[in-house]
């Protein structure tokens, strides 16, 4: 399992186009995939679940990734967080 | 008979049209709590699969429809609007808990969307808790189908119709088919709303914020809708419909007899040659701009970009459409104007007592770099195709142009570093709109490579006049010598320092400005596509010398009153009908 603290550096936050983008590439994923923001927790898989997140830019979250995957899935998913992608 | 009616809302776009009603409204689908039984629970599930992948399929189509040129974004935000339709954990909650309380689908469904909203709206970002209008957006769709409510669809809307809603979405909205809608009508909204925007674009004449206005109509009625008064006329009398019908077949006529002028070279009788280029606020107008004869684009405004979007356009966003619109007008130059909105606009907690005069255009763009470097990257990297140049908006002193030009710097040669090409010849001009920037244009002018006078906002910031206000409106007077002599003032400060000068406010449009203009030594002239063939034709009809002799002499009357009479007398009456159409 790896867990990793990442700041949200997206223009917008975590707004609704780069979370369609974070789920479309976590779906792909066989890793149990979560974000935790403020100590509440939701599937990495779920879009209605990372907008109920409102992460603004600059906010911190935590993105678990847990499985075969998880080394490439962490590497992936973290640049759509940092807004790299 | 039944009595006429005139329903009185906010002209938005320009025309007249006569056709039938049709009244575009979305059901909502009421929702009971229905037990189920148990050995109907799998079907119940079932049957709320079903709904939801007929909520897919009507999402593709209309991804597949919509008008992408309009949309910019809309098509990305029908994906995330699919995605939450197919939610795993969203449809995993619904099934589990229809079984758990042997309750419908309908039911369950909305309290599980309920609970999303509901932690949404509590959102300290507005852009999040406004999230809550696509939960519903997305929701309402599916309870439809759970319910078995068919709802009419703007891409339905048959020929010859006058369309007339509560409210249009964006997504409806661009799917609004201009050789089926003749006019719009809406109960809601402003001149900036997306309706007002689509609308414009599509050159559909629009009313927006009439009252009531469903309730007081049924589909079918035939009505007239007048653009350009802003109003629509319900039952009109015998006399009214031929009142318009005269105003429709003198508009066609007028545009026939202008229309041979769009193909003719922008040229004085003694060939002086005055660029005549389009002022437009959307891509698709530079159809309407090439048709009318344009010579490039004088004035692309940006501001849709930021008003018809959920949170700021991205550069890649910008950078797709400022690209698009230098392909198509390539060679002729396009003028991208940078960020000209209020500081409200972008940041939503920011309010201020005085808007005319407090933080906006350029002003923002200066304090919030961030925010204006993403518009210079997409303004530069479209810059390849060699016809576009940057404007800046509102420059009051020279200190603006002067940090303006460092961040451009610092753009430019972060651009290099990442081997991205741009156009290093790029023209950098500013609107003169201030009277510190036309009073100051001789030490302006060497720091830039044109200037386009703004003459709108020049004339409001001069004469002191709200133009929005009622009891001063009046006082608003382009032609006051005043504006006049600043403007004579910008050009020849512009003229010694080599740079050419333009001008893209509504007095470019006025055929009385046209030889006052000329002989001033206008260098461009920029309009709305609708005015172009007409400042053509009065153009062809002037020479320098007689046009310099207007100018001289309108700079030396009273008033603006004075000079209205002298342009009537020596102009308008060479040109019958001139008043005609503005």
């Amino acid at each position: 399992m790896i867990r990793e603290e990442i700041i949200i550096m997206n223009e917008n936050g975590l707004h609704a186009l780069p979370a369609s983008r974070f789920v479309k590439k976590a779906e792909k994923f066989k890793s149990d995939i979560t974000i935790t923001k403020d100590d509440v927790e939701v599937s990495g898989k779920s879009i209605m679940g990372i907008l109920t997140l409102a992460c603004e830019k600059g906010s911190k979250v935590i993105l678990t990734t847990d499985g075969k995957d998880e080394k490439v899935a962490n590497e992936v998913l973290k640049k759509i967080l940092e807004g790299q992608d | 008979m039944a009595k006429e009616r005139i329903l009185k809302g906010i002209a938005v776009s320009k025309g007249i049209c006569q056709g039938e009603v049709f009244i575009y409204e979305t059901k909502e689908a009421r929702i009971m709590q229905t037990p189920i039984p148990p050995r109907y629970l799998e079907k119940e599930v079932e049957r709320f699969t079903r709904a939801l992948e007929k909520t897919e399929k009507e999402l593709s189509n209309i991804k597949e429809r919509i008008n992408v040129e309009i949309g910019v974004d809309f098509a990305q935000f029908l994906d995330a609007q699919i995605l939450m339709l197919k939610d795993r954990e969203m449809f995993d909650t619904v099934s589990e808990r229809i079984k758990a309380e042997k309750t419908n689908a309908e039911y369950i469904y909305h309290s599980v969307l309920d609970e999303y909203a509901k932690k949404l709206s509590t959102s300290r970002d507005q852009y999040f808790r406004e999230r809550v209008a696509d939960i519903w957006d997305v929701g309402t769709r599916v309870l439809r189908n759970l319910v078995g409510l068919t709802h009419s669809s703007v891409v339905d809307v048959p020929q010859g119709s006058v369309l007339v809603a509560h409210d249009i979405s964006p997504s409806d909205a661009a799917l609004i088919n201009p050789a089926n809608v003749l006019g719009i009508a809406i109960e809601v909204g402003g001149r900036t709303s997306h309706t007002a925007i689509t609308a414009r674009a599509l050159e559909i004449p629009a009313v927006v914020g009439v009252e009531n206005l469903v309730a007081k109509l049924k589909n079918g009625e035939r009505v007239i809708l007048d653009g350009n008064r802003g109003i629509l006329i319900k039952s009109p009398t015998p006399g009214r419909i031929q009142f318009y019908r005269g105003e429709i077949k003198k508009e066609i006529e007028y545009q026939k007899m202008l229309s041979p002028f769009c193909e003719l070279p922008a040229k004085t009788r003694d060939g002086r040659q005055v660029d005549i280029s389009a002022n437009i606020e959307f891509f698709v107008e530079y159809t309407h701009a090439k048709r009318s004869g344009a010579m490039g684009i004088g004035l692309f405004r940006t501001e849709f970009l930021y008003l018809t979007r959920r949170g700021n356009p991205s550069e890649e966003e910008q950078f797709r459409v400022y690209n698009e619109l230098a392909k198509k007008m390539k060679p002729d130059p396009v003028i991208i104007r940078t960020y000209d909105l209020g500081g409200d606009k972008i940041f939503s907690d920011y309010h201020e007592a005085n808007p005319f005069l407090g933080w906006r255009a350029i002003r923002v763009s200066l304090d919030e770099f961030d925010f204006f470097k993403i518009q210079l990257r997409a303004i530069l990297r479209a810059s390849v195709n060699r016809n576009i140049r940057i404007m800046y908006p509102m420059i009051s002193t020279y200190e603006e142009i002067s940090k303006a030009n460092a961040y451009f710097k610092q753009v430019t040669d972060e651009l290099h570093k990442e081997k991205i090409e741009f156009d290093d010849h790029i023209q950098v001009g500013i609107m003169v709109e201030t009277p510190s920037a036309a009073i100051m244009s001789n030490q302006l002018a060497s720091h830039v490579d044109f200037f386009s006078i703004g003459s709108n906002d020049l004339t409001q910031y001069v004469l002191a006049v709200d133009r929005g206000n009622e009891r001063v409106s009046h006082l608003f007077d382009h032609f006051h010598p005043a504006v006049l002599r600043l403007i004579k003032q910008v050009i020849d400060a512009g003229h010694r320092a080599h740079i050419w000068v333009g001008l893209c406010g509504e007095l470019a449009a006025d055929p009385l400005a046209i030889p006052l203009l000329v002989g001033l030594g206008i260098d461009e002239l920029s309009m709305s596509p609708v005015a172009i063939p007409k400042a053509k034709m009065v153009l062809r009809a002037l020479t320098v010398p007689e046009c310099e002799k207007i100018a001289e002499k309108a700079l030396n009357f009273r008033c603006a009153s004075e000079v209205q009479k002298f342009l009537n007398r020596m102009i308008a009456r060479r040109f019958p009908g001139i008043g005609g159409i503005k």
